[in-house]
């Protein structure tokens, strides 16, 4: 009898505890990409079979700034993708990349990448979640291998706490590595420059801010078209080869020779801290650029962007109000963003001593 | 925002962790005292599987192909060396008789010749009449633009490019003295997954005019040759001397992939 009842209290408390303390409850905190009024939705959901989180985001966030994803812990994915830039390379053509190396093109900002279909300069990448292998893993950018990234964050208690918080098994493996990689870049977003409150009825441009977007909606919203201002196309737009990198652009994925020469038409927003511009970072002053399309463009080659074939034609008052227009496009509320930054950073104010 | 989490940590690994063992105890105890008490009615629900093997293996010149030692000459007389080989099978179908077809679930395996257990793999299927057997040499397009993947699809196996997304469908790699490449290398990575560079291959393999029966708990094994020696002319010619490299999509890929789709046959079936 004695033996009886201690089997049955020895089952009860057994079942009490297996529901009690059978696993640590691992609660995760679901965010939403905001979709911001009147802009195209995306067209297909990168956060699909990667549920966007708050731990994941952080995650996501400290990788994008650890230096320890590159092979000698100088390079993490910040020191091209400077936020105060929206997250380009400032005032570099090239970026630098491990042991005295160049890259070969100029460093896209990173911003409304759910927009984004393909990534790179020639569209190379399919997918938000895989970029990440190329530039970790190329010899004159971060130059890493993947197995060596993961055992560096297996070693470290604090990216397995924060992999455990991200991701339900917690793995550290490169699907999480990359997933919460792509939480945190597909996450920042631009859509609070003077533009975007203008449009929202908050805000009022000044009459040459007015006349110059009426000069880009004549001149160049048919590929840098509002409000992404860009159609994500890919186009040859008159550039003179450089006979060094003879970069065939698009034609490199696709092997279709009507893709010579083309490349993606890069988004106008925040690109007044872009410079330089071009993909090959040539040109390094919105005046160039605007020059480029009034008196530059190689007619020569057979796959220039029809729109390109008739020159741009503005007067040099048009040219200025045009610039005016360009500055609305800044976003400051992406370039000081604290959520962007480099986790632990604190934001120091200079006090003057004397 | 760390040093708080640290602590929490420091909170949690004290408290939790032994009450964690105590419950894992406390489970296995309840586990072992039902096997006691009801383990003669766990016997009556055991549902026995019907198990499907897979196994590929690799010829060349009608030898089993064995890597980095024996060298080997294909039907242009030039002669070679392998140092790897590896391949994705993807998407795995069985018919029956009367037309069902049964796909093994997440269907993606690694095939590389010099780990034995990656050439071999099993899965349950429902017993039936089976008489034809497909799978795709290469990972669907689906895959390919889906984002990071785990498993045999982790891009830390090697087999994705990452300055063009999209998997490696068929790795061979090698040496030979017609090679002008350095190091008289020969190297075919072939992939591409869309349009005229699609390099994905089905692979249609009969089981016979009456089929192979499947009954209930049985175990059935289909080895599958693999004849690299294919690679050369199957259906256009591969010349080392001309083409020892081909690591981009296009129309060479596509070739390649081509030939390398005809060298899969069944050799036997066995079942037990």
């Amino acid at each position: 009898m004695k033996i009886k009842i201690t089997i049955l209290l020895l089952l009860i408390i057994t079942i009490a505890t297996a529901f009690i303390y059978e696993q640590p409850p691992h609660k995760l905190t679901y965010l939403k990409l905001i979709i911001p009024k009147g802009w195209p939705k995306p067209s297909s959901d990168i956060f699909a079979s990667n549920p966007l989180t708050e731990e994941g985001f952080q995650l996501g966030r400290k990788l994008f700034y650890d230096g320890r994803l590159s092979k000698d812990g100088n390079f993490p994915c910040a020191s091209c993708h400077q936020q105060f830039a929206a997250f380009t390379s400032y005032a570099h053509d090239f970026s630098h990349g491990f042991n005295n190396t160049l890259t070969t093109r100029n460093a896209p900002g990173l911003f409304n990448l759910a927009w984004m279909k393909e990534m790179h300069w020639d569209g190379g990448i399919n997918h938000l979640e895989v970029q990440p292998l190329s530039p970790l893993t190329s010899d004159n950018e971060m130059a890493e291998t993947i197995p060596d990234i993961l055992k560096k964050l297996n070693e470290d208690t604090t990216y397995v706490r924060l992999f455990k918080a991200a991701f339900k098994d917690g793995i550290i493996n490169s699907q999480h590595l990359l997933k919460a990689l792509a939480q945190f870049t597909g996450s920042i977003q631009s859509y609070n420059s003077k533009y975007d409150k203008v449009k929202r009825g908050q805000d009022t441009f000044t009459i040459s801010e007015k006349l110059g977007y009426q000069v880009f909606l004549a001149n160049c919203n048919s590929c840098h078209k509002e409000p992404l201002f860009t159609d994500n196309s890919f186009r040859n737009n008159g550039l003179i080869i450089d006979e060094r990198l003879q970069d065939k652009g698009r034609m490199a994925i696709t092997g279709n020779p009507a893709d010579l020469f083309k490349f993606k038409v890069p988004s106008l927003r925040n690109c007044t801290v872009t410079l330089p511009y071009m993909h090959d970072g040539r040109m390094y002053s919105i005046s160039k650029v605007i020059e480029h399309y009034r008196t530059g463009i190689d007619t020569t080659k057979t796959t220039l962007d029809p729109l390109l074939k008739k020159r741009l034609t503005i007067s040099k008052q048009e040219k200025a109000d045009l610039y005016s227009f360009l500055l609305t496009l800044k976003d400051d509320e992406l370039l000081h963003n604290p959520r962007y930054q480099e986790p632990g950073y604190v934001r120091k104010l200079s006090i003057d001593n004397h | 925002m760390f040093v708080s989490n640290q602590e929490v940590n420091k909170i949690y690994e004290i408290k939790l962790y032994p009450m964690r063992l105590i419950s894992i105890f406390c489970l296995s105890f309840f586990l072992i005292s039902q096997l006691f008490f009801i383990g003669a009615s766990a016997q009556l629900n055991s549902q026995p599987n019907t198990i499907i093997k897979i196994t590929f293996l690799h010829t060349i010149n009608n030898q089993p192909l064995v890597l980095d030692s024996t060298a080997y000459t294909n039907c242009w007389n030039e002669t070679f060396t392998l140092s790897r080989l590896s391949y994705y099978v993807s998407n795995i179908c069985l018919q029956t008789t009367d037309k069902k077809v049964i796909k093994e679930k997440n269907s993606y395996h690694l095939i590389n010749d010099e780990d034995s257990a990656s050439r071999s793999f099993s899965f349950n299927i429902p017993p039936s009449q089976y008489n034809s057997l497909s799978f795709l040499i290469g990972v669907d397009s689906l895959k390919n633009v889906s984002g990071a993947q785990t498993g045999a699809l982790d891009p830390l196996n090697g087999m994705f490019w990452t300055w063009n997304s999209g998997y490696i469908m068929f790795k061979m790699e090698g040496n030979s003295p017609q090679s002008s490449i350095v190091n008289n290398k020969i190297e075919y990575h072939i992939g591409g997954f869309s349009g005229v560079n699609n390099s994905l291959r089905n692979i249609q393999l009969n089981l016979g005019d009456n089929g192979v029966s499947l009954i209930k708990g049985s175990i059935t094994e289909i080895i599958i040759r693999a004849d690299l020696d294919k690679i050369w002319n199957a259906q256009h010619d591969l010349k080392i001397t001309t083409t020892a490299v081909c690591t981009t999509m296009g129309a060479l890929a596509a070739g390649i992939a081509d030939n390398y789709s005809k060298a899969f046959e069944i050799i036997k079936i066995i079942q037990e």
